[in-house]
């Protein structure tokens, strides 16, 4: 007998062909990627949970769509985004969703309570990535948060490799700007 | 401005092939300035990562109903309208059985001309002549046909035109006896008024 893990692949797969289990399963390893994701680009605790048991249910309803199951942490994260903009536009349709900054005060700080980074340093990060519009945070939390590649994100937002560049990369000269007194201050 | 080969944020992002990662590993070695905007972008990168993932509030499960889940027949209907690529297969498929049905079950087109002249020479002789018998007489018919209408058309026009011209006959004839009638009148008249009335003076004259 022969044991190896059980991988995502795999759980699609059986997920497709209506097994719940395996679906639970599937939600247990990226419920708190898409939590958190949701919460980064919403700032609202509620609304981010709420939204996550949309996305799963989404998910599960639309998995034999999915062709290719490598490609389903991107799929994922494509509903994931979907049904924050579909909320932003529902609450407020007459704003352009690129300038809708998240509702809450809360940007989904979870500081001090035995991080290795200091209180000073979370609040700096998260106040200045509440300075980012919402399209440069969305591609910061992509990158930086999930570890998603360039065309990932493409493919998660939408639009041009190039424009998630830019995105990002305008958004790293904000952060590297605004971070750098806080960083010089933790490393004296 | 970098001088290194490639994007430095790229670089730092892992977002380069190992060729070209190896370029900008051995750049930046030798340059100090690269070295450096590497390093402020990697602590960029670990100031961001001081903020926690947060746990989710609620677990999220499903449950299996078996009222509301629908039949493995339903999701496999479901499952193959789809997929494109399936819906496509099977039109072609529809097509292709269509195709070899209807070649098989549609019934021959009779073709008795070289049929006929493949068997007996004669009968398509006969059979030629035979229509061109049956294509003269009807068009004797047709021909007959029209020139009866022409016929017709000419005499009833003849007809008309003798019934106006007897009619103008008629009333010329009134007119001339009206004129004869009038001149008659005319000259009676003439006649008449040419009686030398005997008059006062003229009869004191004479």
């Amino acid at each position: 007998m022969i044991f190896r893990a059980v991988e995502d692949t795999d759980l699609i797969r059986q997920a497709g062909r209506g097994a719940v289990e395996a679906f639970n399963l599937l939600v247990s390893r990226w419920e708190k990627r898409v939590y958190n994701y949701l919460l980064r680009i919403t700032g609202n605790r509620e609304d981010a949970l709420d939204l996550t048991q949309d996305v799963f249910l989404k998910a599960y309803q639309n998995l034999r769509k999915l062709d290719d199951p490598a490609r389903f942490a991107p799929w994922l994260y494509r509903i994931a985004h979907n049904e924050a903009y579909s909320m932003f536009r529902k609450r407020r349709p007459e704003v352009d969703v690129s300038e809708l900054e998240p509702e809450g005060t809360e940007t989904g700080i979870a500081v001090g309570g035995g991080s290795v980074f200091p209180l000073e340093l979370s609040l700096a990060v998260a106040g200045a990535l509440k300075q980012l519009s919402p399209e440069q945070r969305e591609a910061v939390v992509l990158k930086i948060y999930q570890g998603f590649k360039f065309e990932e994100m493409a493919e998660i937002l939408s639009c041009p490799v190039s424009t998630v560049k830019s995105r990002l990369y305008a958004a790293l000269e904000l952060l590297k700007i605004q971070l750098a007194p806080v960083k010089a201050r933790g490393a004296s | 401005m970098s001088c290194s080969p490639f994007d430095l944020r790229d670089y730092v992002f892992q977002e380069l092939s190992a060729t070209e990662r190896k370029q900008v590993d051995v750049h930046v070695k030798g340059c100090q300035n690269c070295r450096e905007e590497c390093e402020r972008l990697r602590l960029t990168e670990a100031a961001l990562f001081s903020l926690r993932d947060e746990e989710i509030p609620q677990r999220i499960a499903f449950v299996s109903d078996q009222v509301f889940e629908p039949s493995a027949w339903r999701r496999a209907w479901a499952g193959f309208w789809g997929s494109a690529a399936r819906l496509g297969f099977a039109s072609a498929a529809m097509l292709s059985v269509a195709l070899v049905v209807f070649a098989v079950v549609r019934p021959a087109i009779q073709t008795p001309g070289p049929v006929a002249a493949s068997q007996n020479g004669k009968a398509v002789s006969v059979s030629s002549a035979e229509i061109e018998q049956q294509i003269q007489a009807a068009v004797d018919r047709a021909v007959a046909s029209s020139e009866a209408r022409q016929r017709d058309k000419f005499e009833q026009a003849v007809a008309e035109i003798r019934q106006q011209d007897l009619k103008e006959r008629q009333q010329l004839t009134r007119f001339a006896d009206a004129a004869i009638d009038m001149s008659t009148r005319r000259n009676l008249l003439v006649e008449r008024s040419s009686y030398d009335f005997p008059r006062a003076d003229k009869g004191g004259q004479q």
